[in-house]
């Protein structure tokens, strides 16, 4: 299999880590850096051996560069998603897939029109940990799904919003219109992907209530979403980044034979049936995974799809479906009314949209 | 003597008290491990004092509510007044171990809880004062969902030649419905209707149709069992009631027998019944009825209401409409050996003992479309 030849387009913390990750997958090498701050990209490209591209149309004219990370405010993932399908080049985008679902719309039709792959990184959903909920799930231990409840509560200090801690110094995360919203798209999208991708369902109704108590933005800062999955099973989440001194984080998902609570410990599981050779009618912790890096498992899979022409792991759709989610609850707020998370139309010819 | 005795009693006591109170401030989870322990230790120094080898084996066990496992368990071997039987094939009373397993009215047990009474397996061992059975006798009787069982051969009845293990593991099921088709007293031509299509109801249907009905007509809320009620030796006619809610009154049996054991289907029963026939409540009865008019439903139309459950038999004296339990599981067991009756038939469900739970969440959502369930321990 030929390595994937990576062009990144963002050179900020995050890209810095993933472009490590994906050199260390070993399905990939650098082929370039590209970022408006030309320092940092120089910095990173001297560091990590590759070429620098002062400009975006430079690097995706460029044959050395088949594939694109791009890892840039969310505003811009739609034109720079965009412009890299039609010169031909494989998208792995940051998450969320863009801003609003008309954005995700142009970026995963460039991309089918171009014949071109599409990832998003929510790569959570390869830590061992998901992984082996969602086995446990498939194997029958939480029987039919009821119920879902989402915590993720942090504390996000005022440099979080201002990017005082980044090397390309942007306050871009407290900007409805560039990040899209607050800490929901933000953080909070990575657990509302691998409860779905855990459960194999989708959310069909949402209604919420979010709000900015504490931080220097004009995105929400808390939020609280109560929702109906596609089987009748009924979920909440609660999430925030003005929780100070408490870090939380945890998922519970209900079944008629079983509930698993997956959170820093690792997994918790209750289940009637005796499943993965474990006792039923006693709470079982599994806390021991290996140790695996979720990023480079994203590139070795996104690699491995293109080879093998199928879907990558986390599609376009899935990503698309999560950012459905989540635009729906904004839209919730807005309206005060629970509203109807759309559906994909090319998947389903439904006329939700 | 009186209060030395007194005194024993109340210094016992306290010393058990002082053991619970020392157990329930174990934090709960180590418990398990601490019994366990204990027992294990107690057994061991029994094997020690008595010569006996400890022997290992799996039971079905409840272990709460809706949870079925197949757990490990140990055992001293046989004393001089027992015997081992290794099981052969155990049946499932899918009403009493649902009952239990759901915690419905009447059937609340503490858990664990190892069900199951109705089960046929092979002599291995004797003790030396035994004279009744010898190893390689086949028996069936009482017997847990368990690999083997250490017991005193009083109550196992010896299988004939010619029937199956898998057929004499329905011995207890066949008891308590042969004891409601006695006190039925179906004559030669009756019209019968058996009101609940489980596995009571269509061995009722079986046991109907020998003591000479006329017409049997299986009674169930939906299609799911049907197939199996009209095999041989079954019903003539099926009448689903979520199709056709007013066929009951239409029935008009001689006699009725009500293998659900719902207040509902005692109604049920009543209403199929001709006025002047006979209903017999065969089913567990679980919950209360309120609400009934039975003046209209069964004064009006002098109806004999006749109470058959298996735990009404006499022991010892029998007489032409109650025979013992000895009785009638010579009776069944000869009926098999005869070739009178089937049972293999209405088995829809071979499972291994390895499938407990899974048998048990079944039963626990209704049993489907399942009628007799065996547990096959070993292959005959």
């Amino acid at each position: 299999m030929e390595p994937l030849k990576i062009g990144i387009i963002g050179a900020g913390a995050i890209a810095q880590r993933n472009a490590r990750e994906a050199v260390a997958s070993g399905v990939a090498r650098l082929a370039g850096v590209f970022d408006v701050n030309h320092k940092v990209a120089r910095n990173m490209a001297k560091a990590l051996s590759a070429p620098f591209y002062p400009t975006v149309e430079s690097m995706l004219a460029s044959p050395d560069v088949d594939t694109v990370l791009i890892s840039v405010p969310h505003h811009l993932h739609r034109p720079l998603g965009v412009q890299a399908a039609q010169s031909g080049k494989h998208v792995m985008m940051e998450k969320p897939v863009a801003n609003s679902l008309e954005e995700a719309d142009a970026i995963l039709d460039a991309c089918k029109t171009n014949g071109v792959g599409l990832t998003v990184n929510y790569s959570f959903r390869f830590l061992p940990k998901i992984q082996k909920a969602k086995q446990l799930v498939e194997m029958g231990a939480l029987g039919d799904i009821t119920g879902i409840q989402i915590l993720q509560h942090q504390y996000k200090d005022p440099g979080y919003w201002t990017g005082a801690r980044s090397n390309s110094p942007d306050d871009w995360r407290a900007s409805r219109e560039k990040c899209g919203g607050g800490f929901l798209i933000m953080t909070t999208c990575h657990i509302i992907d691998y409860v779905h991708f855990i459960t194999g369902l989708r959310t069909e109704r949402i209604y919420s209530e979010y709000g900015t108590l504490c931080s220097p933005a004009e995105v929400e800062d808390i939020i609280s979403i109560a929702c109906k999955l596609e089987n009748g099973a009924v979920g909440s989440l609660c999430a925030s980044s003005i929780m100070r001194g408490v870090d939380q984080n945890e998922e519970r998902i209900s079944g008629t034979n079983g509930t698993m609570v997956l959170n820093e410990d690792g997994i918790s599981l209750f289940s009637t049936r005796p499943v993965d050779g474990l006792k039923p009618g006693k709470v079982h912790r599994i806390k021991k995974f290996p140790d695996v890096s979720w990023t480079a498992e994203w590139v070795r899979d996104f690699a491995t799809s293109l080879h093998e022409g199928r879907e990558p792991a986390v599609s376009g759709r899935d990503a698309w479906d999560n950012l459905a989610f989540i635009t729906s609850a904004y839209d919730s707020m807005e309206k005060g009314m629970a509203v109807q998370v759309p559906v994909l139309p090319s998947v389903t010819g439904a006329k939700e949209r | 003597m009186q209060a030395e005795g007194e005194v024993a009693r109340i210094v016992k006591d306290k010393f058990i008290g002082l053991l619970g109170a020392i157990y329930t401030r174990i934090p709960r989870q180590y418990r398990p491990a601490i019994k366990w322990a204990v027992f294990g230790v107690l057994l061991r120094l029994q094997s020690l004092a008595t010569f006996r080898r400890i022997r290992k084996g799996r039971r079905v066990e409840f272990l709460d509510f809706d949870i079925a496992h197949l757990e490990p368990f140990e055992t001293l071997e046989p004393d001089s007044r027992q015997i081992l039987v290794e099981s052969i094939c155990s049946t499932v009373s899918p009403g009493t171990e649902r009952a239990v397993l759901s915690g419905l009215p009447g059937a609340r047990r503490s858990f664990p809880y190892e069900p199951g009474y109705s089960c046929a397996g092979a002599v291995v061992k004797v003790g030396k004062k035994v004279s009744e059975v010898e190893p390689g006798d086949r028996v069936v009787g009482r017997m847990k969902h368990t690999s083997f069982s250490v017991r005193p051969p009083g109550g196992l009845f010896k299988v004939p030649d010619g029937v199956s293990g898998e057929e004499a593991s329905f011995m207890e099921l066949g008891i308590i419905v042969l004891q409601g088709i006695r006190k039925a007293r179906i004559r030669p031509g009756d019209r019968v209707a058996v009101v609940g299509q489980g596995l009571i109801g269509q061995l009722a249907n079986k046991f109907a149709r020998l003591a000479g009905a006329g017409r049997v007509i299986a009674v169930a809320q939906s299609r799911r069992r049907e197939s199996t009620a009209l095999g041989p030796g079954g019903a003539d006619e099926y009448i689903a009631l979520a199709e056709d809610s007013g066929a009951l009154d239409r029935i008009q049996a001689d006699v009725v027998i009500e293998a659900v054991g719902s207040p509902q289907a005692v109604v049920q029963s009543i209403q199929c019944a001709v006025p002047g026939g006979r209903v017999i409540l065969l089913g567990s009865s679980r919950g209360i009825g309120r609400g009934v008019d039975f003046k209209r439903l069964a004064q009006d139309r002098s109806i004999d209401i006749v109470g058959a459950h298996i735990s009404a038999m006499p022991d010892r004296e029998s007489s032409p409409g109650r025979w013992t339990y000895q009785q009638e599981g010579e009776l069944f067991l000869r009926l098999l050996a005869e070739h009178r009756i089937s049972v293999s038939d209405l088995v829809t469900w071979r499972a291994a003992p390895s499938e407990c739970n899974q048998v048990f969440e079944t039963l626990a959502a209704g049993g489907a479309h399942h009628v007799g369930i065996v547990f096959q321990w070993k292959p005959e």
